[in-house]
């Protein structure tokens, strides 16, 4: 089992009163669908499972491995969260590209930017588009830049909050297809928030409801 | 040079002070602008807590005792880094302790060397000296470390998108912090070192026209005066860098991710 949720409990906000639990497995090439009303913390569990927000109780288990026996840092870039408004910074797409390489744990890694010309292309997006400078891309553009700045992290746990919900229809068959490969190679997951239905082409799909709290294979 | 020495002014002569008193208070009461309590009070106050100091200056200066002249400075670093809270208005739960240390150990490190290897008085502790240097070191470095800290709290709440994003590229806290942290000292020494730069055109500083009053040749004064801006612009850099390392911390949780108790401006809104 690549990860494995076991009763984990957390709070809405800063909100204690709101408590919820949920646990939930993840195998290999999989996809876990986080379903729920809005405001049912469901972007808050996939905080909770990058370990950018704390949980009350319960664990979390990554190939057998306790989370908290893993350091934070190597966690955060193994089970990786992209959040549902793209982040960009000062810079390029090309710079926004690279910024993970800036941090000491991936210092000695750099782009592939092989990688990264062939994922422009499938994602439908312009070629010139890496001279642009980050701050002025669209929405739709800045999104699919951030996953594809996610995918050279290189994780093994994909955490993704809403990632289709700035683009269009065409765009959106096109991330699937790209996320659908990336989920053949061993060793990958991915943890999905979406409230449009149409990740047809995503396999292995399973499904955990917020409001029961239980769900997964 | 002719250096007469102070032309002192007598009670007679102090209390036409009343005068200005007179003019400010009319222009108030003509056009009505509430002022007229405030002004009255302000008055008093002003020639009763100058006096008070005066006498305890005089006091301070005549025994001479380092003792009494680390506890006095002591009572100033303690007030000024109450009174910097003032000027934080980003900053919920204050670090008075954290405010306190910085600018004890800027304001003690830069003052030794002024006091120390430059101007070295005899004895070297003399209050005459080290009182008023001290005072205008702690003066400057609390509006530096209010910036810096006020800043660091905006830039944090600004960026805090940026800075989960780069926590989950395997940031530590502080790779994730840095830009801010970088924004914060910027801010904090950026007021010191503009006056660098106009200094003497614009306004002369207060010190050197309290010296050119006082009767001193104004030779003299400007090199006081050097010795002054720089000394400050030092203790400004050191001040807000103690604060902002010190305080860049509070910001992240034990497991290293951004505390959103910090961030948020008022947790009821």
């Amino acid at each position: 089992m690549l990860l494995k949720l076991e009763n984990l409990t957390y709070c809405l906000g800063e909100d204690t009163e709101r408590l919820i639990t949920v646990s939930g497995t993840v195998p290999e090439g999989s996809v876990l669908v986080i379903r729920g009303p809005s405001g049912a913390g469901k972007s808050t569990l996939l905080r909770v499972l990058a370990r950018l927000k704390p949980c009350l109780n319960g664990r979390v288990l990554l190939k057998g491995k306790e989370w908290f026996d893993i350091p934070a840092a190597a966690w955060r870039t193994t089970v990786h969260y992209l959040p549902q408004s793209p982040v960009t910074f000062d810079g390029t797409a090309a710079d926004n590209l690279a910024k993970p390489f800036t941090t000491a744990i991936m210092k000695n890694k750099t782009p592939d930017w092989e990688l990264v010309e062939k994922l422009v292309s499938e994602l439908l997006l312009p070629p010139k588009i890496l001279e642009q400078e980050a701050k002025t891309l669209s929405g739709g553009e800045a999104a699919r830049m951030a996953f594809i700045r996610s995918l050279l992290v290189d994780p093994a746990v994909l955490l993704l909050d809403e990632p289709t919900a700035a683009l269009d229809s065409k765009a959106r068959q096109a991330f699937y297809k790209v996320l659908a490969r990336w989920l053949k190679a061993p060793g990958r997951a991915a943890l999905l928030i979406s409230h449009n239905e149409d990740y047809e082409a995503l396999e292995n799909i399973s499904y955990l409801d917020i409001t029961t709290g239980q769900g997964g294979n | 040079m002719d250096t007469t020495g102070t032309i002192p002014i007598s009670n007679y002569q102090l209390a036409f002070t009343v005068l200005l008193v007179l003019i400010t208070g009319t222009i108030s009461a003509v056009l009505k602008l509430g002022l007229l309590r405030s002004l009255i009070w302000g008055t008093v106050r002003t020639f009763v807590q100058l006096t008070l100091v005066g006498y305890a200056l005089t006091y301070i200066f005549n025994i001479n005792n380092i003792w009494l002249i680390i506890t006095v400075i002591t009572i100033m670093c303690y007030a000024a880094s109450r009174t910097a809270v003032k000027r934080t208005p980003n900053v919920p739960n204050y670090p008075y302790l954290l405010a306190f240390a910085s600018l004890a150990a800027s304001t003690y490190l830069v003052g030794s060397i002024v006091v120390g290897l430059i101007i070295s008085p005899e004895p070297w502790y003399s209050a005459r000296i080290v009182i008023p240097i001290f005072g205008m070191l702690l003066g400057n470095s609390m509006n530096g470390i209010a910036l810096s800290l006020d800043r660091l709290y905006g830039e944090v709440r600004a960026r805090a998108h940026e800075i989960e994003a780069m926590l989950s590229f395997g940031a530590t806290p502080w790779e994730a912090i840095r830009p801010s942290v970088r924004e914060a000292i910027r801010a904090g020494m950026t007021p010191t070192i503009n006056s660098l730069m106009v200094v003497g055109l614009v306004s002369l500083p207060g010190m050197m026209t309290g010296q050119i009053l006082g009767g001193a040749n104004p030779q003299e004064a400007v090199r006081y005066q050097i010795v002054v801006m720089l000394m400050i612009t030092s203790a400004v850099a050191i001040g807000c860098l103690i604060l902002v390392g010190l305080s860049y911390k509070n910001f992240f949780n034990e497991d290293g991710a951004l505390k959103t108790s910090v961030i948020q401006r008022d947790k009821k809104n």
